[in-house]
């Protein structure tokens, strides 16, 4: 049904069905008895902050995309 | 044999020392070094991080020291010694961080404030966030902000004059608004997900008071700069083979003409129950930035000029692996270590194959982490 639709159409229906699976995964609910696999370290993004904030650090130093943690220094044409 | 029984003597008596008692998650030191080398440059920067809980997560404080040591090539490399030879130049960098976390409920509070220094540049980060959960914490909101005060200057190499850089501007300040808005939420007892939207204005200057284009002219980049960079990640857990997929996307544009997207794909993988190793791949593209001209050619009456290659069109791929030995796997053998239930120790090592003047580089750090 959907190849009849014109391309831009298309494109609108599935913008539109991708927002409302989003939506209905927002609503998911995990019981804190169920999160013991979520509760693991490599599932826990903090773990890699300080080396993400080194990583941040060089790439703001080497690319036009920013690192994203705050960057400091830069006079040595590091920045 | 001397040595082992010494060592072994002195880890006994550290061991008797130091109480056997349950351990806050945050009362922790991590020793860090770490290390980025490319053609022309290397840069060494280890740090000590403290973090303590005071009584418990009600109120976190932390503080953090990094010493970054850039070594570059001077422009002199190859020279004969009769001619004031070749020389490697360091610059030392110093930066301290204070931090402060407090976790009431289903709310997240933290603040921070960095200072760094070096000989011509100065820097100040003020940043707060906030961060609440939802969804009976199946969901996390947060909320960041922080604000940067530079003090940028130059040093007239002949003389060793420090003066400001202002650019084509009136002060050597520079000013950065950042902001952060992100949403994580647990999608399945085996998945996580989150989108982040981050934002930045920065006012003053942003080029770099040494670097020349082809005829010999300063480096003039705009005095203002708006950027933006939505992202996304996910972790998905597949317990049976003991593995995390970790997938991320960032998008990036800024009113520089910059347009940038980041793929990346994490493998966690725990083959051991205290070793967890990671592999990762990342592909960076970029498009160039509206005044970036590939010859550095520019003329006099030219508004804007760089001859910075991260204003280039450039992509770069970097693989990279980490490996993290947990040390509760030597205490439950060797009891006197009981000191060290929940340290790890960190090695970390990337590639960077990349097409910018930069050439490739190496990056890596080797951590040490233990509770006190």
């Amino acid at each position: 049904m959907s190849t009849l639709l014109p391309p831009r159409l298309r494109a609108r229906h599935l913008a539109v069905a991708v927002a409302v699976a989003a939506t209905q995964l927002a609503c998911v609910t995990v019981r804190p008895s169920e999160r013991q696999v979520l509760s693991t370290p490599e599932m826990d993004p903090s773990r890699d902050g300080p080396e993400e904030i080194w990583h941040s650090h060089v790439e703001s130093a080497r690319e036009g995309g920013f690192g994203g943690h705050g960057a400091a220094g830069g006079g040595c044409g590091c920045g | 044999m001397r040595l082992r029984l010494i060592l072994g003597l002195a880890l006994l008596a550290l061991s008797l020392l130091l109480p056997a008692r349950p351990i806050a998650a945050a009362d922790r030191m991590v020793l860090r070094g770490n290390y980025y080398r490319e053609a022309s440059n290397r840069v060494l920067a280890p740090e000590v991080m403290l973090t303590k809980d005071l009584p418990d997560e009600r109120l976190t404080l932390g503080v953090t020291y990094l010493l970054d040591a850039v070594s570059s090539a001077s422009i002199a490399a190859g020279a004969a010694s009769v001619t004031g030879g070749d020389f490697v130049f360091t610059e030392i960098r110093h930066e301290v961080t204070a931090a402060a976390a407090s976790r009431l409920r289903d709310w997240s509070l933290s603040g921070f404030f960095r200072y760094s220094t070096e000989s011509d540049y100065r820097s100040r980060i003020a940043g707060a966030s906030l961060a609440r959960d939802i969804l009976e914490r199946s969901g996390t909101v947060s909320l960041a902000y922080s604000y940067t005060s530079d003090e940028v200057m130059y040093i007239r190499a002949n003389i060793r004059d420090l003066r400001p850089w202002n650019s084509t501007g009136d002060d050597n300040r520079l000013q950065v608004h950042y902001l952060n808005l992100g949403y994580a939420h647990a999608l399945h007892r085996t998945v996580l997900g989150g989108v982040n939207l981050e934002a930045a204005f920065a006012a003053g200057p942003m080029d770099n008071p040494y670097r020349k284009v082809l005829n010999g002219l300063d480096e003039s980049h705009p005095l203002t700069r708006r950027r933006l960079a939505p992202s996304l990640f996910a972790r998905w857990a597949i317990p049976r083979a003991r593995l995390v997929l970790e997938p991320r996307y960032r998008y990036y544009a800024d009113d520089w003409g910059i347009r940038a997207h980041a793929l990346e794909a994490r493998v966690h993988i725990r083959p051991l129950r205290h070793l967890l190793l990671r592999l990762r791949y990342r592909y960076y593209t970029q498009t160039a930035a509206s005044f970036w001209r590939e010859d550095a050619a520019y003329g006099v009456d030219e508004l804007y000029r760089t001859a910075d290659p991260k204003m280039s069109e450039f992509h770069s791929h970097t693989p990279g692996a980490q490996v993290v030995v947990e040390l509760d796997a030597i205490v439950r053998r060797v009891p006197a270590l009981h000191w060290l239930a929940g340290a790890w120790i960190e090695a970390t090592y990337n590639h960077v194959f990349q097409t910018t003047r930069f050439g490739d580089a190496r990056l890596g750090n080797l951590a040490f982490s233990m509770p006190f």
